[in-house]
């Protein structure tokens, strides 16, 4: 051992987003430790807001510059592919719309270490303090999610969890009001969360132990090559499934959800809605069809368990929310499980890239309405917070008949009705998987959209036809942020609900040559 | 990893060795979650850790042996007798510990490790992996993780400074206004 140690290769310009969102991140750290309080806030907005649509830019530069590469980047661990830059392209605007709600005010706890009641809390409120730190964790966690989506071995994709993870426990305990809520959603999701990374560590462990590498590929060539370990294969596939279902937020690994939803700050909760799902199915796919893709005989039947079981969980307990938030968490997991669908559907290659495709479009439609969904969240307001409980939402269409109507605009959307994006991003889903054989799925999937569709539907009928609470809640004078907010999910919702060709195209292309190995 | 398979009526001093350190690692566990005083308990997860180390470093895994002794025993458990020192709890025999729920988690713990031991047997039934001493030194790990797995490496740096911005949002009382 004493030749010098050979230099790794690293892409730096296919990596060139992330490090950027990371670089951004370590800037805000700097920033908190160097500018004086009352100038923080001004720094950190632009930095973060930059640094997102940058690395944005980067990837459309990326994309129609270079092209798609081939081959994994830096040693192998991570896949810049077409599916990656498309997912990291979704994560990027969801999570720049995103943080225009963070940039919010009052949404984020004066000081966290103060007891929730006691005199230091008052203190702090009235001294107007702020956590500034959320803009730098929240761009970790962006950072954490475009690695997560496109990690390309088992170990980077642990770590890229994890990443993305923490900060979010984090976040989550800072709301300003329901602040023991909060906490306790934070811990909740903090523990749930440990297990499930365990179940996937102890899963990747099993795996290695059958395949004897931790890169995809490595272990799908591997499937073809190894024999007499299946056991070890079954069940580390089995744990490794767990702790992505958990991600997800597939039933039965649902339960934190409508729990974590509901306390954290409503922006934290919109940014993990969008893109922590899209950057989770963007990991769920590459560890089921790289690297088990040839395994799809052994996944699919329990796959199908799943979904069914997801869809059906997410509709049936949806009904019987009588909180706003915890019914959009139900959608969330109902939504998921319409994803699923999409992904046991596969075969051939063509077959492939058509559930690709329309897993990608779901994903983009999906985050954007569920982000504006929120934003109308924070602004109808009660003397405490957030107007949470439904029976609060009673006459808002009389009350503010352009806000509850977009907000009932979102909810049909979500129902998947025609002339919004949610209808062709359904469409673009279960099409090709009633092509690949799925068809009981797709049943199932409609039906569950027909129930979801009653709740969504009653909702509006509670804003538009009840009379309105005497002391009902008001709504807040948008901050600049979340009218743009507002604006910009209802323009795409309605843009990709008549003219979703254009990005149908891109999806198509995106997914058409699949992930690379 | 599928050669011959020596016989197993004659072990090898090696083999001796780590099956001894496996029954101390394993003992001494028991005892950690038996015992009725907490320190005890921490002391007792300083033996099985160490144990551990032994293992691993019968398997010439010696880096990691030391990552080991450094880490969870240096650190892990250094942690948790700070955290009862500072937080004011119990020290002595404390039969509050008794969980309601041990019986049910005694069944849960046995029937997972039942789980997991079986399909490791399963597994690796006849494999007999041959040790070469040398393969796991701090050179050979170094130039792997600086070379095959330096993206992750990275990424946990970025991992533990985000958890150290949020260690301090959680816990810093001088927060004040502009």
């Amino acid at each position: 051992m004493n030749g010098a140690i050979e230099a790794p290769t690293i892409e730096y310009g296919q990596l060139m987003p992330m490090l950027l969102v990371f670089g951004a991140a370590v800037v805000g750290v700097l920033i908190e430790a160097l500018a004086p309080r009352y100038l923080r806030k001004a720094i950190h907005v632009p930095v973060t807001l930059l640094s997102l649509a940058g690395a944005f830019a980067l990837i459309i530069l990326q994309a129609v510059r270079d092209g798609v590469p081939e081959q994994a980047s830096a040693m192998g661990a991570i896949a810049v592919d077409g599916p990656a830059l498309f997912i990291w392209g979704v994560i990027l605007v969801l999570a720049f719309i995103s943080m225009l709600l963070i940039n919010d005010d009052d949404q984020f706890v004066a000081q966290a270490a103060a007891v929730p009641g006691s005199p230091e809390e008052e203190d702090a409120v009235a001294q107007g303090g702020a956590h500034t730190e959320v803009y730098p964790l929240a761009l970790f966690a962006i950072g954490g999610m475009l690695l997560f989506s496109s990690a390309n071995d088992l170990l980077i994709m642990f770590v890229a969890l994890e990443v993305m993870s923490l900060p979010l426990y984090l976040l989550c305990g800072l709301a300003r009001r329901r602040r023991l809520l909060s906490q306790e959603a934070s811990v909740k999701y903090f523990l749930l969360g440990a297990f499930s990374s365990g179940f996937f560590l102890y899963g990747m462990a099993l795996v290695y132990g059958f395949a004897g590498t931790v890169d995809l590929g490595g272990i799908s060539s591997a499937l073809a090559s190894v024999g007499g370990q299946d056991s070890l294969l079954y069940i580390g596939v089995a744990l490794l499934g767990v702790g992505l279902f958990f991600k997800i937020g597939a039933a039965p690994f649902q339960a934190w959800k409508p729990d974590v939803y509901q306390g954290a700050p409503t922006p934290i909760t919109a940014l993990m809605a969008s893109g922590t799902l899209v950057a989770a199915f963007g990991a769920v796919l590459r560890v089921f069809w790289v690297a088990l893709g040839n395994l799809d005989w052994d996944w699919r039947p329990v796959m199908w368990a799943v979904a069914i079981l997801t869809m059906v969980v997410g509709a049936i307990l949806a009904i019987t929310q009588t909180d706003i938030k915890r019914m959009l968490a139900y959608s969330s997991i109902a939504h998921a499980g319409f994803l699923l669908i999409g992904v046991i559907a596969t075969g051939d290659a063509e077959q492939n890239s058509g559930s690709l495709s329309g897993i990608l479009f779901y994903l983009l439609t999906y985050g954007i309405t569920t982000v504006g969904a929120f934003a109308v969240v924070t602004m109808v307001r009660d003397a405490g917070g957030e107007a949470g409980h439904l029976s609060r939402w009673a006459g808002l269409g009389k009350r503010s008949p352009l806000l509850a109507g977009i907000f009932a605009f979102f909810l049909l959307a979500f129902a998947g009705i025609p002339l919004t994006s949610g209808f062709f991003g359904k469409y673009a889903v279960f099409a090709p998987a009633v092509s690949g054989g799925a068809l009981g799925l797709v049943v199932v999937g409609v039906i569950s959209s027909a129930v979801a569709a009653f709740f969504y539907v009653r909702v509006i009928v509670l804003m538009f036809f009840s009379e309105p609470a005497a002391d009902g809640p008001t709504v807040a004078l948008p901050s600049v942020g979340t009218a743009a907010v507002v604006t910009i999910a209802a323009a795409a919702t309605v843009v990709l609900g008549v003219f979703p060709q254009p990005v149908l195209d891109l999806a198509d292309q995106a997914a058409s040559a699949l992930f690379i190995r | 990893m599928n050669e011959a398979v020596p016989s197993y009526l004659s072990p090898t001093g090696q083999e001796i060795v780590f099956l001894l350190l496996g029954a101390v690692a394993v003992g001494s566990a028991l005892l950690v979650v038996t015992t009725k005083q907490l320190v005890h308990a921490a002391l007792w997860l300083v033996v099985s850790f160490g144990a551990l180390a032994g293992c691993y470093l019968v398997l010439t895994a010696e880096f990691v042996a030391w990552v080991q002794v450094l880490i969870y025993v240096g650190a892990v458990v250094a942690l948790l007798l700070f955290g009862i020192m500072l937080t004011r709890a119990p020290i002595g025999r404390s039969p509050g510990l008794d969980s309601g729920n041990r019986v049910v988690a005694a069944i849960v713990a046995v029937a997972t490790a039942a789980v997991l031991v079986t399909v490791v047997i399963d597994g690796f039934r006849t494999a007999y992996a041959d040790l070469t001493p040398g393969r796991g030194t701090a050179g050979e790990l170094g130039s792997s993780i600086f070379r095959n797995w330096v993206l992750p490496f990275e990424a946990l740096s970025v991992l533990l400074l985000a958890a150290l911005v949020g260690a301090i949002v959680l816990s810093r009382t001088d927060i004040r206004g502009r």
